[in-house]
């Protein structure tokens, strides 16, 4: 009668079943306030994957560059600085491209025949991938036009240029870190 | 501290226990001897209280405690205070830099308000590390005392001790006057008049129980249940999944993919109507009031080549819907709200003519649209190939041509045109749709720039007749994208805990009890609120059955002043 001992066998295991559930629930929701994505790429992560197309029409995935130091380039048409680098690129690209440099310039969903049209009056020669809706471009969280990312071999970012036009001194001290082991 | 649990009865209490769960006799030295007693949860022991607790037993009584839940809400809400002291970075379209934002809107301040985190308090750990533990608490509590609340009224004794009913709120002892327990009969039919539950000692039918509204003690509880549904539903929306909350701006015809959903929407017509002046107050005449505005949406869902690069996705039109404010296209838990507007000129469309001006003939029109436009058009004999496409035209420091921006503000066209009578490598002509004095100067200059450099003869000019070869865009609209799933949780919950509490606040748990010694008669009677309802009836029940007495003779604590 009253409650009793019957009753206080089953205490201990709901305690343990709702404290549980508790550490669950709470631990799923302060986990998720801590390990929010920020938008904004940092160095020493790993660069995000794409698939795009380039002016001919092929694909070409971030994946295909593993293994090979990358310089992966933000650039369009409207932005000057963007157009003032792009030799000094194209000069890298040249000079490092026997030792396994990889430069891949992605426009920022520009229309193709301006891109192309760009590409053949610049003389560029390196992968020039076409974003569309800047959805690459939000992948990586750039606010500011250039940016380059300086890709190890392993897919990791060494370094994030933000903003340009960048000398060919400047973006060779980079490459040469990248071959740096 | 060692406690004596059995009572003088017999019965054997559990730990803290505060009043007889048998015959209501206290157990509890402490309180004076002439006060009321102690109700709550009718004196049963909570469920948590033991004698030598261990490490999970403490963790469960310190959300077990009342007081803890009272700080954990009390620290909430001045969290939740803080929070409102700037705008939260979420209540911003696009913040790149919020650091930079905080200082140099708000100052010193700003920038210490968004260096401790208070710029994302609803997002941050220890907020909802708060709620969490409001959560548990609430569950904790609840299930300590509706369970022993639950047994001991569901177990009630109807003889109970002197003590008990005379340390009531309401009692009233008297000597009777009639056959006993004659008059026990007839006081239990006035109280079963008044809807009581009425039990009589079955041993010799001298004490008795009556009782109504007893659910009304579930009140809280239910409140309780619907919360926790609440903060679960709250909580819940930290799954990306549940929660949605983005800008889209669209200018007519347009059409554009929903961020991180297969959704697109496309803008058919943007239509904005302003209130006339007599229809507006004196100090608003003049200026522009938008009566309505609204945006003719269509929704696609992409069903294949979403994500492929080369090609385009494939688009079905799933719903169609004229937003307004607050009539949202809603579709399968995404609901796009009419959020903005700007009026700005872009042109959609032109069809423009191919104009010879060495025999003023006119070919085409062709359709040249402006975004994504095909590589090649016929305008009669003539093909023209498009060379270069500047959305927003402009010329760079070496007065090159150049696009100022990716938005077609101001685009221009390079086409060669190639034909009869036209040298094999064709003619080159830049053209540019948008109507203006400066864009005309421009389009002649350029022209005439490319026939010194040889690339045209100057034969060559483009124009559109009338305004139907044009369609543009007059408005940019912006829509607000939500998805919210955890809304509908979030209404049932709060619609349980307004069930409970209406059952708490508009009812009223009552009971009486009274036992006869003798002829001399003991009545306590207890409610959870409303003591002058409980001693009205009372009175009017005691009345009934020949004994006069005032309602207010019955209150206890005033009998002791």
């Amino acid at each position: 009668m009253y409650g009793g001992e019957s009753v206080k066998r089953y205490r201990k295991p709901i305690q343990y079943i709702i404290l549980a559930f508790v550490v669950l629930i709470g631990g799923y929701a302060i986990g998720q306030s801590f390990f929010k994505k920020s938008t904004v790429l940092k160095a020493g992560e790993a660069a995000p994957e794409f698939t795009l197309a380039d002016l001919s029409g092929q694909t070409h995935r971030l994946d295909d560059y593993k293994g090979k130091p990358l310089v992966l380039n933000f650039w369009g048409t409207f932005c000057p600085p963007c157009r003032d680098e792009m030799p000094d690129l194209q000069r890298i690209y040249e000079k490092w491209q026997g030792q396994g440099l990889q430069v891949v310039g992605i426009n920022l969903s520009e229309d193709r025949i301006s891109v192309r049209s760009f590409a053949k009056s610049y003389g560029v020669n390196f992968p020039i991938l076409l974003d569309k809706n800047r959805k690459i471009e939000r992948l990586y969280g750039l606010k500011e036009y250039p940016t380059t990312f300086f890709i190890r071999p392993d897919g990791t970012i060494q370094e994030i240029a933000v903003g340009g036009p960048m000398s060919e001194s400047f973006i060779e001290q980079r490459v040469e870190r990248l071959f740096q082991p | 501290m060692f406690q004596n649990t059995k009572c003088e009865c017999g019965h054997q209490n559990p730990t803290g226990t505060v009043l007889c769960e048998a015959c209501g006799n206290p157990l509890v030295d402490d309180l004076p001897p002439d006060s009321p007693l102690e109700m709550r949860y009718d004196g049963a022991a909570r469920r948590s209280q033991k004698q030598n607790p261990d490490l999970i037993d403490r963790v469960w009584n310190f959300f077990s405690s009342v007081k803890v839940a009272v700080w954990l809400i009390v620290i909430t809400l001045i969290g939740a205070a803080l929070g409102t002291i700037y705008p939260q970075e979420s209540s911003f379209v696009n913040l790149d830099d919020p650091a930079q934002y905080y200082k140099d809107t708000y100052g010193t301040w700003g920038m210490i308000y968004h260096f401790l985190g208070l710029s994302r308090t609803y997002e941050s750990w220890w907020f909802i590390g708060l709620l969490v533990m409001i959560g548990t608490s609430l569950v904790i509590c609840s299930l300590d005392r509706v369970l022993p609340l639950y047994k001991a009224l569901s177990k009630q004794q109807v003889r109970k001790h002197l003590n008990f009913l005379r340390r009531q709120q309401t009692v009233y002892e008297t000597t009777l006057q009639t056959e006993p327990a004659e008059w026990v009969e007839k006081f239990a039919r006035e109280l079963k008049r008044k809807r009581y539950r009425v039990w009589i000692d079955r041993k010799d039918g001298m004490a008795l129980l009556a009782e109504k509204n007893r659910f009304s003690r579930w009140g809280p509880y239910i409140n309780h249940i619907g919360l926790i549904v609440f903060l679960l539903a709250v909580l819940a929306r930290a799954v990306p999944a549940w929660h949605m909350d983005k800008y889209v701006s669209l200018d007519e015809g347009q059409i554009k993919q929903i961020p991180d959903t297969p959704y697109y929407v496309k803008n058919e017509k943007f239509t904005v109507e302003f209130y006339s002046d007599d229809e507006l107050p004196e100090r608003l005449k003049g200026t522009l009031r938008p009566k309505l505005y609204e945006t003719k949406a269509t929704l696609y869902t992409c069903t294949a080549d979403c994500d492929d690069p080369v090609k385009d996705p494939v688009l079905v039109p799933v719903k169609q819907h004229n937003i307004q404010v607050n009539s949202p296209l809603s579709y399968k838990g995404l609901k796009l709200y009419q959020y903005n507007y700007e009026e700005r000129i872009r042109l959609i469309s032109v069809k423009p003519m191919l104009v010879d001006k060495t025999n003023n003939r006119s070919y085409g029109p062709f359709e040249l649209p402006m975004t994504d436009p095909p590589l090649t058009y016929k305008a009669g004999p003539y093909t023209l190939k498009l060379s270069d496409v500047y959305p927003d035209f402009g010329l760079d420091e070496q007065n090159r041509p150049m696009t100022k921006s990716r938005d077609p503000n101001n685009p221009a066209f390079v086409f060669v045109v190639t034909g009869p009578g036209l040298a094999a490598g064709g003619e080159m002509y830049i053209y540019f749709p948008m109507p203006s004095a400066e864009n005309k100067k421009l389009q002649d200059q350029l022209n005439e720039s490319f026939r010194k450099l040889g690339s045209n003869s100057g034969r060559f000019a483009f124009e559109v007749n009338g305004m139907e070869n044009v369609s543009f865009s007059q408005y940019t609209s912006t829509l607000n994208v939500r998805v919210d799933r955890a809304m509908p949780y979030i209404w049932v919950g709060a619609a349980i805990s307004m069930i409970g509490l209406v059952m708490g606040f508009y009812w009223q748990h009552r009971r009486i009890w009274l036992r006869i010694d003798g002829r001399a008669l003991t009545l306590g009677a207890h409610t959870n609120k409303n003591t002058y309802g409980i001693r009205a009836e009372v009175a009017a029940a005691l009345g009934r059955t020949g004994i006069a007495v005032e309602p207010k003779a019955l209150d206890n604590r005033r009998n002791k002043r």
